[in-house]
């Protein structure tokens, strides 16, 4: 069944200059290679391509069971040039929550 | 085994001043670093100094400080800090005038050096070239905007701090991380090239220096069942060996410590982890393991280093513009539609008005003013939203071609705008940030330690 990251995942995102990075983690170990799979760093550009416009590198974390995602170009500028209301993209984690992933049926 | 107890204070310039309050009084640490200063911080403090001298460090230290003098004394509790920020003298002074007044007798360290503001353009005679990190740029455009120019430095004045004796240390722009990882080098004796031994530092460092988001702050994973957020504790790293160490928190508080407070920690503004570069040390953090050892407490294990980079990093803020933002809630029926219809209106009368904008940016908060167009779509009608219109300009003249437009559109359009907020519009400064490398050798930092009675 297809459900968003939001139920299998937790994360925090922090900015660097106009650079943004997301470590997201399987709440439960057997979810990491659903995410290893899906989460692939195409699928992370596809997602946040109409707010991020650099590139997307994927770090794996296996024995943390989770991923650290950091966006070039993510944060229209940077935080102190930004006009975003969320001028640090401290709101980019959940963004990624939205990401939809398919996990076996519950048996 | 001699163990250190090392502990975050603050996590941000603003941050809660009864977290190192009841840190010192509650707990026995070793050493309190508290973390003033984000990539921002120091353009605004050297605002706050030219319109009046005295000003230009985090004024929050000092009424922390009064506070704990006493425990201080009594524990041997040692404190460091880049409170100083752009004005470490004023912040020393002070720190100075509250010893007195407080009848203890406490050694004060400090370093100066960071700020190069003054003798950038010598070194840029030099030949230092002072490209842009990202883009490669030539810093000269930008050098007549000039607002500050720091060098972030690392252990070695801290060290000489604490080595003349120092318990109270006010630095400038140190990283974040050299105020955790000088004082472990200064206890155990760490060799200058055990590079894992300083990247262990670092990783106190940086699980301590954003204080309550490795206690239960900003935590994705379980936040509904933090206990007792409104008094939460603020991170302590007890070390005692190189490549490990265990993270716990301030006694008796609220909060927490699990392998998921401290995952969520440990990947914070890390980019690549096999290579987070400080001045002291490339720290490794991909091989990273953790483990609930017992209740809030993880043991982090399988922290590397790798040799120091020859260059350090400098940061230059400078004035790149103007910016305006203007707020207009509407309500129920068709909150949106009359929402868009401001902004539209809004739209039209800048281009009446010939505005010059570098970037104009309109949201609605209520819908999308923090996921863009990731947000998803309304099939229900809003209660409420609230227009957001935000211009950047080159001048303040240009900016302020908003600030009359926004009292009218309350009347121009459809009805039940409910209030303004914010009241009139002023544009604020907009301050860009040059990161740039610069030899090492380039700047001499100096560390002074005075006795104070």
């Amino acid at each position: 069944m297809k459900v968003q990251l939001r139920k299998i995942a937790h994360g925090r995102c922090g900015d660097k200059s106009d650079t943004s990075n997301i470590c997201i983690y399987a709440r439960e170990p057997k979810y990491y290679k659903v995410m290893e799979e899906q989460l692939t760093t195409e699928a992370v550009r596809r997602h946040f391509e109409d707010i991020v416009y650099g590139d997307v590198i994927r770090y794996d974390l296996p024995q943390l069971d989770g991923f650290n995602f950091v966006m070039h170009h993510a944060l229209d500028g940077g935080a102190t040039r930004s006009l975003r209301l969320d001028s640090l993209g401290k709101c980019l984690e959940a963004a990624l929550l939205r990401f939809e992933v398919e996990i076996p049926d519950e048996e | 085994m001699k163990t250190i107890r090392i502990g975050g204070g603050q996590g941000f310039w603003g941050d809660l001043n009864d977290a190192p309050i009841v840190m010192a009084k509650q707990d026995k640490v070793d050493y309190i670093a508290c973390d003033y200063l984000a990539e921002l911080t120091l353009s605004i403090m050297r605002r706050q100094q030219e319109r009046r001298p005295e000003a230009g460090y985090a004024r929050d230290f000092i009424t922390v400080i009064k506070q704990i003098l006493p425990d201080l004394k009594e524990k041997g509790t040692k404190v460091i800090t880049n409170a100083g920020g752009m004005n470490v003298k004023q912040a020393v002074a002070l720190v100075k005038q509250a010893i007195k007044e407080s009848g203890l007798n406490f050694k004060i360290g400090y370093v100066l050096g960071d700020d190069v503001r003054e003798i950038l353009p010598k070194l840029r005679e030099q030949g230092i070239t002072m490209q842009h990190m990202d883009t490669g740029e030539d810093i000269d455009r930008i050098l007549p905007n000039m607002v500050n120019a720091n060098v972030y430095f690392g252990v070695e004045p801290i060290l000489e701090c604490l080595e003349g004796g120092a318990d109270i240390i006010i630095l400038g722009r140190s990283t974040d991380t050299a105020m955790f990882e000088a004082p472990l080098i200064h206890e155990f004796g760490w060799k200058a090239d055990d590079w894992d031994a300083r990247a262990t530092g670092i990783l106190a460092g940086h699980l301590c220096e954003c204080g309550a988001q490795a206690t239960g702050g900003n935590y994705d994973y379980d936040w509904r069942n933090v206990p007792r957020p409104e008094f939460l504790g603020y991170p302590i790293a007890e070390v005692s060996k190189p490549g490990e160490l265990i993270m716990t928190k301030t006694k008796n508080t609220g909060g927490l410590v699990t392998t998921q407070s401290i995952k969520e920690q440990l990947m914070y503004e890390i980019h690549d982890p096999a290579s987070y570069i400080t001045p002291d040390v490339v720290a490794d953090f991909s091989k990273i393991t953790l483990e609930g050892i017992e209740k809030d407490h993880v043991l982090v294990k399988g922290v590397t280093g790798h040799p120091r980079p020859d260059s350090l990093k400098m940061c230059v803020g400078y004035l790149e513009g103007y910016r305006s933002v203007a707020y207009l809630p509407y309500s129920w029926p068709d909150a949106l539609e009359k929402a868009k219809m401001a902004a539209d209106i809004l739209d039209k009368r800048m281009a009446m008005k010939n505005l010059q904008a570098i970037r104009t940016h309109i949201d609605y908060l209520g819908l999308n003013s923090l996921h863009g167009p990731l947000a998803a779509e309304m099939h229900e009608e809003l209660n409420e939203v609230c227009l957001r219109y935000a211009i950047m300009t080159e001048t303040k003249a240009e900016a302020l071609k908003l600030t009359p437009e926004i009292a009218p559109v309350s009347n121009l359009n459809g009805p039940a705008q409910g209030c303004f907020f914010g009241g009139r519009i002023k544009p604020s400064e907009v301050f860009a940030l040059w990161p740039t490398l610069i030899p090492r050798d380039a700047v001499k930092f100096t560390a002074y330690v005075e006795d104070v009675k």
